[in-house]
């Protein structure tokens, strides 16, 4: 895995994005907790560059300040995509990248050959409401994010500390801790909100029927935060999508059963 | 020195076990706990409550705004504010206030004032809050992430709409308007004054001393942090060459009695009620991101809502909330000793004191707004007094201002 960067608008974002593998590219866009290169990456480079990019706002990449809207996001990408000089390859997103993978692919269906949206954000459903990602208490979010609950992955986000009960000296080394981990996290869920504030359908609905690379839907079966029933929704938008729901998985299905998941993918992808 | 009473306009009649059954007092709080009979009961008694502050020789009545909640039932403080000049004479009516950020067209914040304004004869001040997160962001479904910029813009038009002198287009990021063209107009030239209520965030501070605004700092927390926000203020305030007291407010629950332990026994389990029901927050609706800036965050300051958010944690009792000073209490001498210390200390020339809190009666509110007003108030007016620079610019126009004897300069 290498690390790139890339100047989108004459210098108004300075973003930084993730490359692995060789062959033809594959354009990866991640969720809300960032871009952990990791084991499903990993797999998915075996066969593929992959090339993802950092969201402004997450990992390295500024210029979230220019960004206020979905709107303006969807352009941004656009130009990033013309940046990097991509166009007829695979789409792959996850979450709220599977919602910015899903607007695209209907803003310029041409630029994709496929499109695999895993448990992707963007639709609302009164009776199956998303999780308030942003009040949700950490050790309830851990057990929406993931299936296995006492996982490492799990344990960390459940063990997120609450600043906001207790004084934080930042003159000690803890305090300061504390506070580091607040800013990089206020950083990316602010940039989040943006988006998704206070339920995340922006729109999408009016737009997906203009999706028409092949795709392909992947959903963990115990999603708690954006539950499987979005599936449904998603296939009724989009007319021969397919969908696979992998059992023992909840939002993160692609951390929690990687070689399932990019199995599903390299086989979709081999089809095309 | 200029002494207010503000009023929550709280629920009081929330069940005992509302800590242990439900997870919070604010956004989600259950709607069949509010009757709406009692309701009515509630404002009558508030507006009364307020009303009687002002003739028993309070120089001002406050009012403030929050949704979705039983801690305060006033999501339009106006309507309060209205009927308070109604009835009254004098007495400054200070709405703190409306949450700028939250109207599509914020001009309609500017018309209600100005309307207030008038009616009251040129006694509002205009309060101009952020909001809570959880007034702003859930109650309202706010965006956090631009609510400050939001706020900003609000304010630039309305500050522009009722100070310039012809109609005028706006093209804002969240607003665009093709005629401003108020009516009516404040009375008030050229506006009425601005009072910010903060919370330790580092921006309020340096944006009150710049555009001049009053800074007052509504917290439960009790002096200790008081002191330490406060002085987080004047040292911004002190940069920029500002020192005058008034310049600054300062929030205080007070209750007067003729013995320590009638205080304890007559306000003890409304104040446990307050501190213990009103301040229950649901920890998650506490810090939205965003809401805090990335420079309040780095300096370690907690959100505006200081006290709030302690769900699960112990209950607070009465000789806790003495000791931590969350409550100043005593006999007329002791609240008077403990108040100038206050007022001397936080170098404060507006002090708001909470005379109704939690599930405090009407009558025993009664008692303690007379006391406070009858006993303490006329003995801290007179403080700075002997700085002769000290001029009180953040009073409205059309109130009275009373000398060091209490009678009307």
């Amino acid at each position: 895995m290498r690390s790139y960067r890339v100047s989108v608008q004459r210098g108004a974002f300075d973003v930084e994005y993730l490359e692995g593998g060789d062959g033809p590219p594959l354009l990866l866009l991640h969720g809300l907790a960032g871009l952990d290169w990791g084991r499903f990456h990993d797999r998915l480079s075996a066969g593929h560059r992959v090339v993802a990019p950092l969201t402004p706002g997450f990992g390295g990449s500024t210029g979230t300040e220019n960004l206020a809207d979905v709107h303006d996001l969807i352009y941004f990408y656009l130009d990033l995509l013309d940046a990097l000089d991509v166009s007829g390859l695979p789409l792959v997103g996850h979450s709220f990248g599977g919602m910015i993978a899903a607007e695209l692919a209907a803003v310029q269906p041409e630029r994709f050959t496929r499109v695999v949206l895993i448990a992707p954000l963007g639709l609302w459903d009164a009776a199956h409401p998303v999780l308030d990602i942003f009040s949700v208490l950490p050790a309830e979010l851990a057990e929406a994010m993931y299936f296995e609950r006492e996982s490492e992955a799990a344990r960390a986000v459940a063990a997120v500390p609450q600043v906001r009960t207790a004084e934080v000296d930042p003159s000690t080394e803890e305090g300061q801790a504390v506070i580091d981990f607040y800013v990089e996290r206020a950083k990316s869920m602010s940039t989040a909100a943006k988006y998704l504030w206070p339920i995340p359908n922006k729109g999408l609905h009016k737009r997906l029927h203009r999706v028409s690379a092949p795709t392909l839907l992947i959903w963990g079966e115990n999603d708690g935060i954006c539950p499987p029933a979005y599936a449904d929704d998603f296939k009724a938008a989009l007319p021969g999508a397919r969908l696979t729901v992998v059992p023992e998985a909840a939002h993160m299905v692609q951390e929690e059963q990687p070689d399932d998941v990019a199995d599903l993918i390299d086989a979709f992808l081999s089809e095309g | 020195m200029k002494l207010e009473m503000f009023h929550l306009a709280p629920y009081r009649g929330l069940p005992a076990d509302f800590r242990e059954k439900h997870r919070s007092v604010w956004v989600d709080v259950p709607r069949h706990l509010f009757d709406p009979a009692k309701a009515h009961e509630y404002y009558n008694q508030t507006l009364y409550e307020l009303v009687y502050a002002a003739e028993m020789g309070y120089d001002g009545i406050c009012v403030n705004e929050h949704h979705q909640n039983a801690y305060g039932l006033m999501p339009s403080p106006n309507i309060m504010a209205a009927s308070m000049a109604r009835q009254t004479t004098g007495v400054a009516i200070i709405v703190m206030g409306n949450s700028i950020a939250l109207y599509d067209p914020p001009i309609r914040v500017a018309e209600e004032f100005a309307m207030l304004d008038c009616i009251s004869g040129g006694r509002l001040v205009a309060g101009f809050p952020v909001g809570s997160a959880m007034d702003t962001a859930y109650g309202y479904g706010a965006n956090p992430v631009t609510l400050r910029d939001k706020y900003a813009e609000a304010e630039e038009l309305i500050i522009r709409s009722w100070t310039e002198d012809e109609i005028f287009s706006f093209d804002g990021k969240y607003t665009q308007l093709r005629y401003v063209n108020l009516w009516p107009r404040p009375m008030q030239k050229p506006h009425p004054p601005i009072w910010v209520p903060g919370s330790g965030s580092i921006e309020t501070w340096q944006q009150t001393v710049e555009k001049g605004h009053l800074y007052a700092y509504l917290s439960y927390s009790g002096f200790r942090r008081g002191k330490m926000v406060m002085d987080g203020f004047w040292k911004v305030a002190h940069t920029a060459g500002v020192d005058n007291p008034y310049h600054a407010g300062f929030l205080q629950l007070v209750c007067v009695g003729e013995s320590e332990q009638q205080v304890a026994d007559l306000y003890g389990p409304h104040a446990e009620y307050f501190f213990n029901k009103m301040l229950h927050v649901y920890p998650g609706f506490a810090d939205p991101p965003g809401y805090r800036t990335i420079d309040t965050i780095k300096a370690g300051l907690l959100a505006q809502t200081t006290s709030f958010g302690r769900a699960g944690s112990e209950e607070t009792t009465w000789e806790q909330l003495l000791e931590q000073g969350n409550i100043v209490a005593g006999t007329p001498d002791q609240v008077l000793e403990r108040l100038e210390h206050v007022i001397q200390d936080l170098h404060i020339g507006h002090l708001m004191i909470l005379n109704q809190f939690g599930s405090m009666p009407h009558d025993l509110t009664l008692d303690n707004i007379r006391l406070t007003a009858t006993e303490v108030v006329p003995r801290l007016r007179h403080i700075w007094n002997d700085v002769p620079e000290y001029e009180d610019r953040w009073w409205p126009q059309g109130a009275v201002v009373r000398d060091a004897e209490g009678v009307p300069a």
